[in-house]
This record gives structure tokens, C-alpha cells and sequence, in this order.
């Protein structure tokens, strides 16, 4: 066994589909990307190498700022509303046992399992001002009940609870997965020493659950980034520019205004930004155990050099 | 000894699938002629719903066409107008189809025949194909010709008339009725005009509209100076724009307008909630649909935009163009089959016939033989329109600029439509994207 493991040929082998898979599928479009965003290409026929360009005009776009701002919205959505929401559903489902526990754990996580579009037509008709189910409830309990929820100022909150209360499931089931993953050992324990729910909580539970917290938050803070389906389905970015994300912005750009160029270069502007947010947010979570560890031994090396 | 087998076994199986998945290039061109002599042309249409209207008219002529001459296949390709022009653009990069549907107007055709994917016609095959006078200028660059017109779009609003005589409201004659008559119609609990303003295009018609109304014969001039030098500061433009805004103000389109989509819109007027609904000819078939109520679908009538005060077009300069079409693809290879089939179906007794006969309006070409004296009072009421108007305006302006220009302008209009932006940033924002 040892001996077939170290034999290079069955490592490359083993290696190889991953990395060809990211070579091709990942690598090589970013650095395709990066070429068109030089250019003023059309997506047909030919093209002139223009520079900087795309990304000057990139810089003074105000329908990309605004894209940027909801992007920004709904990363902050995503980590102050709906991920404690589902950390503390999670915790709550832990403890509900029994049939409870699996009903409302299949409950929660419907949304995820129904197709984006049909959620996305769901919403357009609860939130249709003519004959909505949002006015149709105001109206039974004696309001007006003629609310534009899709109104240039306010279709933006409109979308981010659509958006929210999609991935709500998907973030609760992994927390729930990490919940119980958690040595019961260590509630006894606690309860013996006298410790209320909320001290479990706090001093156990969310500690323990740190790693699945920043995997979860990471994911969250990057699928902000790149919201794209729900958003085009719902309103397309409209009224207006008012709920255009990113992502949206950039497939208009490249594939209807015929800017392929542009497209790509917001493409690349795009990719930079995620992979700012990944490094900030592992920064934020890095351990600070192994912060201190990681001091210390920058300080013995410095020692040892004096 | 059993778990290096089971390795190796496993590490071949991933490298086998993997040269799988590179390796099935040669049987994916099977366009052209095959060995039992059989043509296969490739038809990409921008009309899914194959069973009613438009569709139904193009799929009836394929299936003459296949019938008459055993020997051709024709396989269609159907997809919803933005899926159709993103996969387009697609295929113009792989090679296209054979027949494809397009557009005469510069914002779709300018770019795709400057990438040279469509084929040069012969115009003097088409002498005795009764086109109308002008219908082929959009498909005209160069003096070379590029593809042929389907229809005649004419923007109207559709209007309940039965709705109308029991409220005792009246056809407006000037804008200014039109919105005042809006008012009487919300006051009866009713919208007054269902707007697709979710997609854009509609309200850029509605303003081509305006313009026309307020500018006259200046219009087209004004449009493609505006679109040169990216300077949309005409009065002309500032006027049609206020005049669009006004209609928002006095509460002309159902609430919401901005965010709803063709088939809501459609919905709302086809169900009676709206007493109006502003669109082209082509949702003429409307009576004609069964899906619709009968007491609804058997009362729907039509005007044209009203004049507006001191504007230089008349109740009869209506705004009408001729968008979509057909070319066959530059790189086919069968070429010949291709246009002999394109030319079929523009036979007079085909395209026309059929689509007068579907009611899904006017074709671009002399429909006068083809009356059948069964036509809906709402069909023969459009082609009086057309016949008595004094002018038609062209191509709207949202289709007269490059794509840019037409994705910004398709969605600033819903901004100054609602108010969220002012006219002059609206002009300035759409005259930028011209450059």
C-alpha cells in the first residue's frame, strides 16, 4: 500500500483530474477574462486591445456602485440577520427532539429544495401590488392595501427578504449539522455544574461551533458577491438600476448591451473583490490562540537572530 | 495486493472518464447534407410557443415546406426573445443555424453584420414579394440587403369597449384627454392602461410615441443626431420624456407599472381589471384567444396615441415599423436550400396569408388579396389605421442606437418614468451610453 502511494505516476494520476478540472473549468476563464477586459470586444467578430480602459469607466459606473452597495447589503443581511437567526433555530431544533426536531428541520429547509425560479415567481405574485397576497393580507385587516413593494425605494428591502429567507434552510442545516456533532459529554457536564441554558449556549455551544460559523459566514459573504438568479428572475435589477447586483450587472453588460469586454473586466473586478472578502473574513476568524502562538514564535525567532 | 488492484482500477476509470469527456468532438456536426441525400436545415426561431399566433403561422409553413420536398429536414430551434438573442450571440461565435429570426434595427443588426454571420440576399428575387414601400431599409447595409421583414408593428392601446360605453368614457382625442379620462377611469376603481414597464421596451415605444406626436416628420432626424453625438438635449426629447412622466403622475398605468412584466400587464387588461393596454399590433390575436373571456376578447378595440398640444404629428401619423424578420447565416452550408426555403416562406400566399389569417396583424407585405371577410373588427380596425395613416414613424428610438444604448435607456426610463431620476439626468445618462 505505502509502496503504491509513493509511486509518483499513481499520485499524478490521482492529482491530475482535480487539477486539470481547475486548470480548465477555473484558471484558465479567469485568465481569458483578464485578456477580454483589455478589450472593447463585442462577443462578435473582431476587437482592439484598448488598455485601462473598461476600468476607468468601471470606476465612474454608477449603476456598478450601486450594484456593489446592494452586494454589500446583502452580505450584511446574510451575517447579522439571517445567520444568527439560523444559529439560534439550530440550537433550538438541538434541543426540541424527537418528531418535532425532523419536521420543522424539513420544514425550514423547503425553500432550498424548490427551484429558484419558481421561488423567484412565488415572490412576484405575493408581492404584486394588483392582486398580491402581501396587499391582500393588509386589506383583510382593514389597511388600503395599494403598497408598491417593488417601489424604486423600497424593492431593494423587498428583494434582500426574498434572498434572506431563501438561504435561510441551507445556513440552519449546516449549523444544525454542527450542533450535533458536538460531544453531549460536555452539556452534562455542564449541567451538573449548575449552568442555565443560555451560559450553554454561550460558553459551549457557540465556541465549539466556531469553525462551522466561519465556513458558513464565509460562504454567505461570498454567494452576497455573487447573486445572481434570484435577482434576475425577481426584477432584473429594476425599477430603474435600484436592485442591481453584480453579478446581474455584469451578464447585462456582456451579453445584452453587447460589451463583452466591459463584461469581462467587471468580471475581474468582481473575482479581486471575492477574494478581498475571503482573506478579511479568514483574518477576522483566525484563532486567537493561534495568533498568540503565532507572535510568540515570531518573537523567539527575532531572539534568535539577535 | 487487493487494495493496489481496487487503486490502479480506480485511478484508470478516472482517467478513462476523463479523455471520455474530451474526446466527442466528430459527432457533433451533423448540419448539411447526409449520406441518405437528405437536407438538414437548421431553422432558430425567437417564437416557443409553436400552437398559437405567430408561431403557430411559422411552424405551418415549415410543415408545408418539409411536405413539398421530402427530401429536406428542417429541425427547429425555439426560444423566448432574451434567450434567443443571448444564444445568438453564441452561435455567432460557433457558427449559426441555418435560417435565423432577426431584427431590422441597428440596435440588434448593426453589430451582428459588422461580424459578417448573415448572408447577402439578392433584392432582385424579391421584386414581385409585394413589399411594402421602406419595410426593407432596416435590413438594407450598404445597398446590400440582409434579411426580410416579417411584420408591421403598430403601437396602439387596446382598449375595453364595452368597459368604455357602460362608464360613459369616450376615445381621448389630445393627450390631455387621455389623462384626464385616466383620472375618471381610477376613480371607477379601475387601471386605466396595464404597462409592461418591467421589461422596458414598451414604455421606449410609448415615448417613441410621443415623440412622434410632438416632433412630426423632425422625428426620425432628431433620434439618429441625438444617437451620433450622444446629445439628447433636443426640446423635442425633454417634451416626449415630460409628456411620459405626466402619464405616471396622473396615475395613467397600474400601480407597480415599473416592475411588472408582459404577461401581468397582459393579464391585467385580458381579465378587466385595466380599461387599456398599450402594445404592438401583434397582441391583435388577443381576439382570437380562447383563454381570454369571450364578453372581454369580442370587445376589444383599438386607438393610436392621442395628439399632443402644439406638436407637429397628426392623428395620423401613427407610430409603426417593421422589426422582426428573417436572413440565413453567412457560413451555412447549405446555403442555397437555405434562402430557396427563406424565399418560400415569403411568398405572398404564406407568411401574409397565414399570419392574416391567425390574426397576429400586419405582415410587412400587401395583405389586400388575403381578406376573407371573417377578419375580428379588431384586425380590420388596425389595418385601417395603417392604411388611412399619413405617415409612419420608422424604428423606435430605443432600437434605433447600439445595444448599449438600448439596455440603458430600457431601464433609465423606468427611473424618470417613477421620478427617481430627473429628465435631464435621464437625457444625459442614455446620451452617454452612445459613445
Amino acid at each position: 500500500m505505502k509502496k503504491l502511494y509513493s509511486n509518483k505516476l499513481v499520485i499524478l494520476s490521482l492529482v491530475l483530474p482535480g487539477l486539470l478540472l481547475f486548470l480548465f473549468a477555473i484558471l484558465a476563464p479567469i485568465c481569458l477574462s483578464v485578456y477580454y477586459g483589455f478589450t472593447d470586444y463585442s462577443g462578435m467578430g473582431t476587437y482592439n486591445m484598448i488598455g485601462f480602459e473598461n476600468y476607468k469607466t468601471l470606476l465612474h459606473d454608477a449603476t456598478f456602485r450601486i450594484a456593489l452597495r446592494n452586494s454589500l447589503y446583502l452580505a450584511i443581511g446574510f451575517v447579522f440577520i439571517q445567520h444568527p437567526l439560523a444559529l439560534i433555530t439550530a440550537a433550538v431544533l438541538d434541543k426540541l427532539g424527537g418528531r418535532g426536531e425532523n419536521f420543522f428541520r424539513c420544514v425550514y429547509f423547503i425553500p432550498n429544495v424548490i427551484s429558484v425560479a419558481v421561488i423567484a415567481y412565488l415572490w412576484k405574485f405575493i408581492y404584486n401590488p394588483d392582486f398580491g397576497l402581501l396587499n391582500n393580507l393588509i386589506k383583510m385587516f382593514g389597511g388600503k392595501g395599494d403598497i408598491n413593494w417593488f417601489d424604486s425605494n423600497t424593492a431593494i428591502w423587498a428583494v434582500l427578504i426574498v434572498l434572506i429567507w431563501h438561504g435561510f434552510g441551507w445556513g440552519m442545516l449546516i449549523y444544525y449539522t454542527g450542533i450535533k456533532n458536538i460531544d453531549p459529554v460536555l452539556y452534562e457536564a455542564a449541567a451538573i455544574d449548575g449552568a442555565n441554558q443560555k451560559t450553554i449556549f454561550l460558553r459551549i455551544t457557540l465556541p465549539l461551533m466556531k469553525p462551522v460559523i466561519q465556513v458558513n459566514v464565509t460562504m454567505a459573504v461570498i454567494s452576497a458577491l455573487k447573486q445572481m438568479e434570484t435577482v434576475y428572475l425577481l426584477t432584473n435589477g429594476g425599477p430603474g438600476n435600484s436592485t442591481q447586483f453584480t453579478a446581474n450587472y455584469l451578464y447585462q453588460q456582456a451579453f445584452k448591451a453587447f460589451k463583452y469586454g466591459y463584461g469581462n473586466a467587471i468580471g475581474v473586478v468582481f473575482i479581486i473583490i471575492c477574494l478581498i472578502a475571503t482573506v478579511v473574513l479568514n483574518k477576522i476568524f483566525e484563532d486567537r490562540d493561534e495568533k498568540a502562538i503565532k507572535k510568540l514564535e515570531k518573537a523567539r525567532r527575532k531572539g534568535a537572530v539577535a | 495486493m487487493k487494495k493496489k488492484i481496487v487503486s490502479i482500477m480506480l485511478a484508470v476509470a478516472m482517467v478513462a472518464t476523463m479523455a471520455a469527456g474530451c474526446g466527442s468532438k466528430e459527432s457533433s456536426s451533423d448540419g448539411g447534407a447526409s449520406e441518405d441525400g437528405k437536407v438538414t436545415l437548421k431553422v432558430f426561431s425567437n417564437l416557443p410557443d409553436r400552437k398559437n399566433g405567430q408561431g403557430l403561422v411559422e411552424q405551418t409553413i415549415i410543415d408545408e415546406y418539409m411536405k413539398e420536398n421530402p427530401d429536406v429536414d428542417i429541425k427547429v430551434e425555439a426560444l423566448d426573445e432574451e434567450a434567443y438573442k443571448t444564444k445568438f450571440k453564441a452561435y455567432s461565435m460557433e457558427g449559426m443555424p441555418d435560417v435565423v429570426s432577426i431584427w431590422g434595427q441597428p440596435a440588434f443588426l448593426d453589430e451582428v453584420v459588422d461580424a459578417g454571420v448573415l448572408a447577402e440576399l439578392n433584392q432582385d428575387d424579391y421584386a414581385d414579394y409585394t413589399f411594402v414601400e421602406g419595410s426593407l431599409n432596416g435590413y438594407t447595409y450598404d445597398g446590400k440587403l440582409y434579411g426580410l421583414p416579417r411584420n408591421t408593428d403598430v403601437a396602439v392601446f387596446y382598449y375595453n369597449q364595452k368597459m368604455f360605453e357602460e362608464n360613459g368614457w369616450e376615445v381621448p382625442e389630445t393627450y390631455d384627454d387621455l389623462l384626464a379620462l385616466a383620472g375618471k377611469i381610477n376613480d371607477a376603481g379601475v387601471t386605466p392602461v396595464a404597462m409592461d414597464g418591467g421589461d422596458g421596451w414598451p414604455m421606449a415605444v410609448y415615448l417613441s410615441d410621443l415623440l412622434y406626436k410632438v416632433a412630426g416628420d423632425g422625428y426620425a432626424d432628431i433620434i439618429s443626431n441625438a444617437i451620433e453625438t450622444g446629445d439628447f438635449s433636443a426640446p423635442e426629447l425633454e417634451e416626449a420624456t415630460q409628456l411620459l412622466k405626466d402619464a405616471v403622475d396622473a396615475g395613467l398605468f397600474q400601480n407597480g407599472y415599473d416592475s411588472q412584466d408582459y404577461g401581468t400587464a397582459q393579464n391585467l387588461f385580458t381579465n378587466g381589471q385595466a380599461a387599456m393596454y398599450y402594445m404592438g399590433s401583434w397582441d391583435a390575436s388577443m381576439a382570437l384567444n380562447e383563454d381570454i373571456p369571450e364578453d372581454i376578447r369580442t370587445n376589444i378595440r383599438v386607438f393610436t396615441m392621442p395628439v399632443v398640444k402644439d406638436g407637429k404629428g397628426t392623428a395620423t401619423d401613427i407610430a409603426a415599423w417593421n422589426g422582426g424578420g428573417y436572413a440565413v447565416s453567412a457560413n451555412s452550408e447549405v446555403k442555397d436550400e437555405a434562402i430557396k426555403f427563406l424565399n418560400y416562406m415569403y411568398q405572398p400566399d404564406k407568411l401574409s396569408k397565414y399570419g392574416w389569417e391567425n390574426g397576429v396583424g400586419m405582415s410587412a407585405q400587401d395583405q389586400t388579396d388575403y381578406m376573407t371577410g371573417e377578419e375580428t373588427e379588431l384586425q380590420m380596425q388596425i389595418v385601417d389605421l395603417v392604411n388611412n395613416s399619413t405617415s409612419l414613424s420608422g424604428t423606435p428610438i430605443n432600437d434605433c442606437g447600439p445595444s448599449a444604448f438600448k439596455t440603458s435607456i430600457e431601464s433609465e426610463i423606468q427611473s424618470v418614468s417613477n421620478g427617481t431620476t430627473s429628465i435631464e439626468d435621464f437625457l444625459s445618462t442614455i446620451g452617454a451610453s452612445c459613445k
